[in-house]
């Protein structure tokens, strides 16, 4: 299986051992994939609400550039790449490159290649992005009730847990700081309540919302993926904190 | 401002039967009671005008699209008034024009800081940014959709 990897702007400059994780994780699940250096920011919607011209002609660019089927690591660049796709694919009349969300590959690889489950599970509260979540017509999950990031951990030996305001928004694009940070603290704070050891996300800027008021580490799915299919925790950023629970339990 | 909406291809204000079921189900609202989806809505099918509210406070999360039971998808409606606003000389956040500040530096929306860079090269990450000429490219199309 061949793909091209699409990490978006916040991976690439901010989080480099999210990188290394999803990295990590495609070669350990038997996904060869090549990257496109040239392809810019997908420009998602803080930017198409400023300028749609500039949001579809950046992504024109960006679509010349991905001609295989593209796997994304972060859901917001998932959702603008595949509006922006499907729009200036229709007015070519061509087809658009197909596109993956990284738990949804993973999820499929999963069922062929058993992961090492060599310890006892964590607790996870998963923070559905909005962007996977939404319009439920793009048919990646159940948007009442979603089970595709859950299932993954399950198979990768962590234990998801439930949570008060789960399907929530966590406030990532919300350009005010106080109410932005009023609804990532409401999140964190129940995910925390409900024993949750950390937060997993698929979208950057869900990371980004939740980290700084989050009193348990939030991470990207791919460095749970990475540490459970026997990655270097030092590479993956994997917390120490987590990694000193995994063995107790 | 329905015009504009139309041509930009987001949603129909005019469909709108006021039912609220976007704003029952706008985070937003639950923390600031000011903003409302469906007075957005209103003030444009009902006056034709721009509303009184901050677009910007919007989350984006789309769940009043969703919730809607005519498909006005107000969501849309809030991005268009957003640029409307824009290119009408109105402020956008701070934090948003300095992300496409950005991009126009190194095609990416945050930047590459001497700290991340040595990051990318401990973990034998490969270099982030684009060449010159595919910067000249972002460049010329920032400037052509009206980006000073
Ligand atoms: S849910 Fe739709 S029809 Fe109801 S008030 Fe909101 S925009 Fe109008
Ligand atoms: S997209 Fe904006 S207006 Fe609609 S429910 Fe979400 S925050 Fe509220």
């Amino acid at each position: 299986m061949s793909l091209t990897l699409y990490l978006g702007c916040v991976i690439r400059t901010v989080q480099p051992e999210v990188e290394k994780a999803v990295k990590e994780t495609l070669s350990r699940i038997g996904v060869s994939f090549s990257e496109q250096p040239e392809a810019s920011c997908c420009a998602p919607s803080w930017f198409f609400s400023l300028s749609r011209e500039a949001w579809l002609r950046l992504n024109e660019r960006n679509m010349r550039l991905l001609n295989s089927t593209v796997v994304t690591a972060c859901d917001d660049c998932f959702a603008s790449l595949s509006d922006a796709f499907r729009i200036i694919a229709e007015s070519k009349g061509v087809k658009p490159p197909g596109l993956k969300p990284f738990q949804t590959l993973l999820l499929e690889r999963l069922r062929e290649v058993k992961p090492r489950l060599g310890f006892k599970g964590l607790r996870c509260a998963v923070q559905h992005s909005c962007r996977f979540l939404r319009p439920a017509g793009r048919g990646l999950d159940n948007p009442e009730d979603p089970k595709t990031v859950k299932s993954v951990l399950e198979a990768l030996g962590f234990l998801p847990v439930s949570y008060e305001g789960e399907l929530n928004c966590c406030g990532g694009f919300v350009s005010d700081e106080n109410v932005g940070g009023e609804m990532a603290r409401l999140k964190a704070g129940s995910a925390e309540k409900a024993g949750a050891d950390c937060i997993v996300a698929t979208c950057s800027h869900c990371m980004l919302r939740l980290s700084p008021v989050s009193r348990i580490p939030v991470l990207h799915l791919g460095q749970l993926s990475a540490f459970s299919l026997g990655s270097d925790p030092l590479q993956i950023g994997f917390p120490e904190a987590l990694l000193r629970r995994v063995v107790k339990r | 401002m329905i015009e504009t909406l139309r041509k930009k291809g987001a949603g129909n204000p005019l469909k709108c039967v006021q039912c609220g079921s976007c704003t029952s189900a706008c985070p937003v609202t639950l923390i600031r009671e000011d903003f409302n989806p469906r007075r957005i809505v209103g003030s444009i099918a009902r006056f034709n005008r721009l509303p009184d509210q901050d677009p910007w406070l919007c989350s984006t999360c789309s769940l009043c699209s969703e919730r809607c039971p005519q498909a006005v998808n107000p969501f849309s409606i809030i991005m268009v008034l957003r640029s409307v606003l824009y290119e009408n000389g109105g402020e956008a956040p701070l934090s948003i024009l300095k992300m496409v500040e950005q991009v126009r530096e190194t095609g990416l929306a945050f930047p590459l800081t001497p700290e991340s860079r040595e990051k990318r090269r401990l973990l034998c990450l490969p270099e982030a940014g684009l060449s010159e000429q595919g910067l000249s490219e972002v460049r010329r199309i920032l400037r052509e959709a009206g980006f000073k």
